[in-house]
């Protein structure tokens, strides 16, 4: 079943288009990371999908049906920035939050407590530290353990250790069956809870699919010969290859992370009468797999 | 039955969000502190001038006497309704500084349901407001020695007219401007505005087509969206009044009323449209 079907999806702020014919669905009890820069269309889908920004054009179904308000209370969600009133506690802001929701007050307590907010729940939202009313977000989305849940960035404003306790608990979550969908520009993030990730540059879907698919550590061949054009038409014919490219006096050759073997690679090179002056194994980072994904 | 149902959930909601409200506190503090003061202060003028050589004239009815006590209660408390207005201008331009109004649509609560409720706000508002009335005309009737008698008492839904009409209103102005210092500039200055071309009108074209032409359509600045809630309460009649009133185009009470009512509709429809399709 998909939580979250997305078809044709643009936005445009005047002249500036936001996003464009973006299309894919989220899988059910999938951590579902929309990853890209700043600027790249994250917010504005969420949005979209939360009915807090109108569509220029496109479709969205939720749980497969056309959306309603109803459905918004089954999924908890944090949207860009913690929206609060700033002159209640978090136990008067959290009561609205349930009140709209329809779930009980006897929730507080406990997400409170999840988010490590218990000690300061009769304090005014106005008191807290960026940190906290982020927690206090994330806690108001936990309300009623709804079995969706939307994150925009959750470790905004977090310390280190904050952080690591918010991505424990998404992963938690996802084990309890939930599905998360979470917007980030942090790679690593995505990398480290995501089991799947679609990624947006300027407003375009670039691809979407498996993490393990689309993330992929590589190890990096780097090969150099003579007539580098020749080598360049050999190796498209290696075995086990996953993309080549030319770059300045080098052929890269990429493999799937741990299956990089030079000494095949200069035995392929050899017996096609090849000899390599440059062979060099290079470890092929997130970041610039990331970077050629959205430059 | 559903219905009340359905508005009372709402309505609970947004206690839980007014009922800590500082500013909220303050000023429904202000106004009905102000309501019976100012028809007080009132009261005791009227009494003193009373007193006075000369003032023979008026003194023919007490303005606080039963049945005029609903006319003079509705109008004097009539020039403290800018103060709900503008605590209805803050409760709904904060809900957009703070963007708390796109976690209730988050939360689950329809784009309709956020709107409704604040109009169902200005509503309440504006009842609250006439309940004040009411209690202080009775009040002040009573106390200038008359006895109760609901004659006259049209005038206090004509109140609750001018009420509800500011507060929807606030309303409008602050769905459209979103930013509480220029909604309630934004407020002030088409008071400003309609009150200049509601004299304008009066002045020229309502004279000059009566007076030239024989036609009485009546005070045309009244059928303005403020002015015709404004022009349904007046001062009472007093032997003055009469006098000036002889030389001005004729009252159509019912007619402004109705003009009202549809300012009300309309302002609900345009600020609820505005609320539907655009970007929170």
């Amino acid at each position: 079943m998909e939580i979250l079907n997305i078809r044709n999806l643009s936005k445009n702020y005047g002249t500036v288009q936001a996003l464009k014919q973006v299309s894919f669905s989220v899988p059910a009890g999938t951590v579902f990371g929309i990853l890209g820069p700043n600027g790249s269309g994250k917010t504005t889908l969420l949005g979209i999908v939360m009915d807090v920004l109108k569509p220029t054009s496109g479709t969205y179904e939720i749980f497969g049906q056309s959306p309603t308000a109803d459905q918004r209370k089954q999924i908890g969600t944090l949207l860009e920035t913690p929206n609060f009133y700033h002159y209640l506690n978090a136990v008067e802001n959290l009561k609205i939050s349930a009140a709209i929701k329809g779930r009980g007050v006897d929730d507080i307590d406990r997400v409170l407590e999840v988010v490590d907010l218990a000690k300061r729940k009769n304090s005014k939202f106005s008191t807290y530290s960026l940190g906290m009313k982020q927690r206090l977000a994330i806690g108001a989305a936990l309300l009623g353990n709804p079995d969706v849940l939307v994150f925009d960035e959750p470790t905004n404003g977090l310390d280190p250790v904050g952080i690591a306790e918010i991505r424990e608990l998404i992963k938690k979550l996802s084990k309890e069956g939930k599905t998360i969908i979470m917007a980030s520009h942090l790679l690593d993030e995505v990398e480290k809870v995501c089991t799947h990730v679609a990624i947006l540059k300027q407003g375009t879907l670039i691809t979407y699919g498996d993490v393990n698919e689309i993330l992929i550590n590589e190890d990096v061949v780097e090969t150099s010969a003579a007539d580098l054009e020749q080598l360049y038409q050999l190796l498209q014919r290696m075995p086990g290859k996953l993309s080549i490219n030319r770059k300045d006096q080098v052929v890269q050759v990429n493999f799937s992370s741990g299956t990089a073997d030079l000494a095949a690679v200069n035995r392929f090179c050899f017996d096609a009468g090849i000899t390599i002056t440059h062979l060099q194994l290079k470890k092929k980072s997130l970041e610039t797999k990331f970077l050629e994904l959205t430059h | 039955m559903q219905t009340a149902s359905y508005m009372q959930k709402l309505l609970q909601i947004e206690w839980l969000k007014l009922k800590n409200h500082r500013p909220f506190i303050i000023i429904a503090s202000f106004f009905t502190l102000g309501v019976f003061t100012i028809n007080y202060v009132v009261y005791i003028l009227n009494n003193t001038i009373n007193k006075v050589q000369g003032a023979a004239l008026i003194k023919s009815s007490n303005p606080y006497d039963f049945y005029y006590t609903w006319q003079t209660t509705s109008y004097w408390t009539g020039w403290l309704l800018l103060l709900p207005s503008l605590l209805i201008i803050i409760l709904v331009t904060n809900e957009f500084t703070y963007r708390t109004n796109r976690q209730n649509i988050i939360d689950g609560w329809s784009r309709s349901q956020f709107i409704e409720v604040k109009m169902m706000l200005a509503l309440i508002v504006a009842v609250c407001s006439t309940l004040l009335v009411v209690l202080s005309a009775t009040l002040f009737g009573l106390l200038s020695g008359s006895s109760f008698s609901t004659h006259g008492i049209s005038h206090v839904f004509f109140f609750f007219l001018k009420a509800l009409s500011y507060n929807v209103i606030a309303v409008f102005i602050s769905v459209w401007i979103r930013l509480t210092g220029f909604a309630i500039g934004s407020f002030f200055i088409y008071i400003g505005a309609e009150n200049f071309i509601s004299i304008l009108l009066n002045n020229n074209l309502s004279l000059k087509l009566r007076n030239d032409y024989n036609i009485d359509l009546g005070s045309l600045g009244d059928y303005l969206p403020m002015n015709a809630s404004d022009g349904l309460l007046t001062f009472p009649d007093n032997p003055l009044k009469t006098i000036a009133k002889s030389a001005l185009p004729t009252d159509y009470t019912w007619l402004v009323a109705c003009f009202a009512v549809a300012y009300l509709v309309l302002f609900f429809w345009l600020s609820k449209r505005n609320y539907l399709k655009k970007d929170l």
